[in-house]
């Protein structure tokens, strides 16, 4: 299980972008004297087995507080929470149990998939076989044999996609967090990617996913949680942030949610 | 760490552009560029010391003899001029040099007073410098003759005459060796070039596993895996600079092999550097070696940290220019005439080591000296890796945008 506490991180500006901002009329509330408070304030929590679906619109804060979540930032206050153990004091610990994929997480392209598929299992420290047998298991999950041989700079974007996310599962990890894993893939590579998502379910493992596909979350996620401005707006099951519209679905819900913060 | 080590260099060698200008570039193309330079110069030089030098004398039965050692002398050829206008006549190439004898000239045996010869040309290259000595030793020939025939008639032996042409000649002794005179001339030079090489090696895989792993977005993907980031650096770092000392052996080597092929073992020598090639010793060459290994280290560190900073190619070349500089100056401070290796120029990094490199080639090198440079850079080298090491650990510096 992955909690979530009081989360928050601040950028400070370099001088140059602060006195050009001083100069601004700022209305965001999340600008401070020479900072930036990008995430203020999320709380959340994934258990096992479960999808949780983590909304917000464009720079509401979710790709930092993801960021945090997988150790390449520090968070400025609040806990990150692994099965108890806290992922800034361990971040070894935390790094061993968390799959990340982002839009941001590239593959290396001189490497052939199966080469760096290979390469981030023996970071993780899986022994030769269990690297071979992982390696068999996920690319025949994720349809990848065909394409194991290639170069990564020959892959198209469904491919890339699919050995991105070998690469984030290969160390069999315990929480997996997927950051728009369909953003830019055509229907049948999204669906081959989800259907993965989905095989999770139930599993033990805590999955976490950002997306603005809200048909996916309909589809895969058991909860929501709902950040914009750098804070949690809503946290609860799919059904009770459905339940937020008038007609029971996900899109006015979210519309609602950001609105009427908005209004506030 | 060992494991991202041989990553890297696996994914530099699969890389074309890393062939084409770590390995194809310096040791292929721009040696045969450059051989072919040389090559071509000194044919064209050879052309000049062996055409027919076309020599047209004015008035020249005013002087009989005068001209007669251009008919002599081989590879000269007297020509005749059919108009006055010798530039013209120059600049289409029908004559080298005119010289005009006044018509009232008497031998200067007969005169016994200085005469003068006016002489027209064009000179500006350095190959018409060489078709001037040509002419010049000519007339030497001239002018012998005529000291010869003035010593004759007031009576003088060719003692007397040597004695007034030149009163006292000088027997130079040298105690400095051959080696020392021609290691001095090219030492600087060597150091020079090697230096150079150690800062370009570092340029190009530095920006490929810095700032280009940022533009990939694998940087990302490798900081999420369990290992320090001390540890991710130095594995960088390590790729770095393997990479850039291997490309100094091998422009080394190349430079090396494409002398023997094209036959420049004889050009080097002429050029003085085949005393100092004779007399370098294996030890000479390892410890020459040992000083290039914490400069390459500083270069390697110098520009990850430049690599690791930018926010994409452009700006992390333009962080890469000064540090080039850097460079530079230092080692241009060694090339000053006059500097030389003791224990004040030892303490200024770089220019301490060029200068222990020129010494080394020399065969005079203060041995005391060359361990404190050593270790005083390898200090440097270490530092400046401890601050990488920092650096990286920042998320303003890899998350910066």
């Amino acid at each position: 299980m992955i909690e979530i506490k009081d989360l928050a991180k601040t950028f400070a500006y370099d001088k140059k972008e602060a006195k050009q901002r001083k100069k601004k009329v700022i209305t965001d509330p999340r600008e401070g004297a020479g900072v930036f408070h990008a995430v203020r304030d999320v709380s959340f929590k994934c258990e096992q087995g479960k999808v949780l679906g983590l909304l917000g619109p464009n720079g509401a804060g979710k790709t930092t507080t993801l960021r945090m979540l997988s150790t390449a930032l520090e968070p400025t206050a609040g806990q990150i929470l692994i099965n108890g153990h806290d992922v800034t004091k361990e971040p070894l610990y935390a790094q061993k149990l968390i799959g990340f994929l982002s839009g941001k997480t590239g593959l290396y392209h001189r490497l052939t998939v199966q080469e760096n598929v290979e390469y981030f299992g023996r970071m993780h420290g899986l022994g030769k076989d269990e690297l071979a047998s992982r390696i068999d298991q996920i690319f025949t999950m994720l349809d990848m044999h065909s394409f194991a041989g290639k170069r990564a700079d020959d892959l198209s974007t469904g491919m890339m996609q699919r050995a991105s996310i070998a690469r984030a599962v290969i160390h069999d990890p315990k929480v997996l967090v997927f950051d728009e894993p369909t953003t830019g893939l055509d229907v049948i590579s999204a669906k081959t990617v989800l259907d993965f998502i989905e095989s999770f379910k139930g599993s033990d493992k805590a999955v976490i996913f950002s997306t603005h596909h809200l048909h996916e979350v309909e589809r895969l996620c058991d909860d929501v949680t709902l950040i914009d401005l750098g804070e949690t707006k809503f946290n609860g099951t799919t059904a009770q942030f459905a339940a937020l519209s008038d007609d029971g679905n996900l899109y006015d819900a979210f519309l609602k949610t950001v609105n009427d913060k908005e209004a506030a | 760490m060992w494991l991202v080590y041989k990553k890297e260099l696996l994914e530099l060698v699969r890389d074309k552009k890393t062939l084409i200008f770590s390995i194809l570039l310096p040791t292929i193309i721009v040696p045969l560029f450059m051989f072919g330079f040389i090559k071509f110069a000194s044919s064209k030089a050879q052309e000049v010391r062996d055409k027919e030098i076309k020599v047209a004398v004015i008035n020249a039965e005013s002087l009989p003899d005068f001209s007669d050692i251009f008919s002599k002398e081989k590879k000269f050829e007297l020509v005749t001029l059919e108009d006055s206008n010798y530039e013209q006549a120059i600049k289409d190439e029908k004559v080298d040099f005119v010289l005009e004898i006044p018509q009232t000239i008497q031998a200067p045996a007969q005169s016994l007073k200085q005469e003068t010869v006016a002489l027209y040309y064009k000179g500006s290259s350095n190959l018409d410098n060489i078709a001037m000595r040509r002419l010049e030793s000519a007339l030497d020939i001239y002018n012998k003759n005529q000291r010869k025939a003035l010593g004759d008639k007031f009576g003088l032996s060719n003692d007397n005459v040597v004695a007034f042409t030149k009163p006292i000649a000088i027997d130079k002794n040298n105690f400095a060796s051959k080696r020392e005179k021609s290691g001095e001339a090219i030492g600087s030079f060597i150091a020079y070039i090697l230096i150079l090489l150690a800062v370009s090696g570092a340029m190009y895989p530095a920006l490929e596993l810095g700032v280009g792993e940022k533009e990939r977005g694998t940087l990302e993907t490798l900081l999420l895996t369990p290992m320090k980031k001390w540890q991710i650096v130095v594995a960088k770092f390590g790729v770095i600079f393997t990479t850039s000392f291997l490309s100094i052996v091998m422009v080394l080597a190349s430079y090396f092999i494409w002398s023997l092929i094209l036959g420049f073992g004889a050009m080097l020598k002429s050029m003085g550097a085949g005393d100092v090639i004779e007399s370098i010793s294996g030890m000479d060459m390892f410890l020459i070696g040992s000083m290039l290994l914490p400069v390459t280290a500083i270069f390697a560190a110098l520009m990850l940290i430049a690599s690791i900073y930018a926010k994409n190619m452009k700006e992390a070349q333009a962080y890469m220019s000064p540090i080039m500089m850097f460079a530079f100056f230092p080692v241009l401070i060694a090339l000053l005439p006059g500097m030389e290796l003791n224990w004040k120029t030892a303490m200024v990094p770089i220019t301490n080591v060029s200068l222990a490199m020129k010494d080394l080639l020399k065969g005079t090198i203060d041995y005391g000296l060359l361990g404190m440079i050593f270790f005083s850079t390898l200090i440097i080298a270490g530092v400046l890796l401890y601050f990488t090491t920092q650096f990286f650990k920042k998320e303003s510096v890899l998350f910066r945008s």
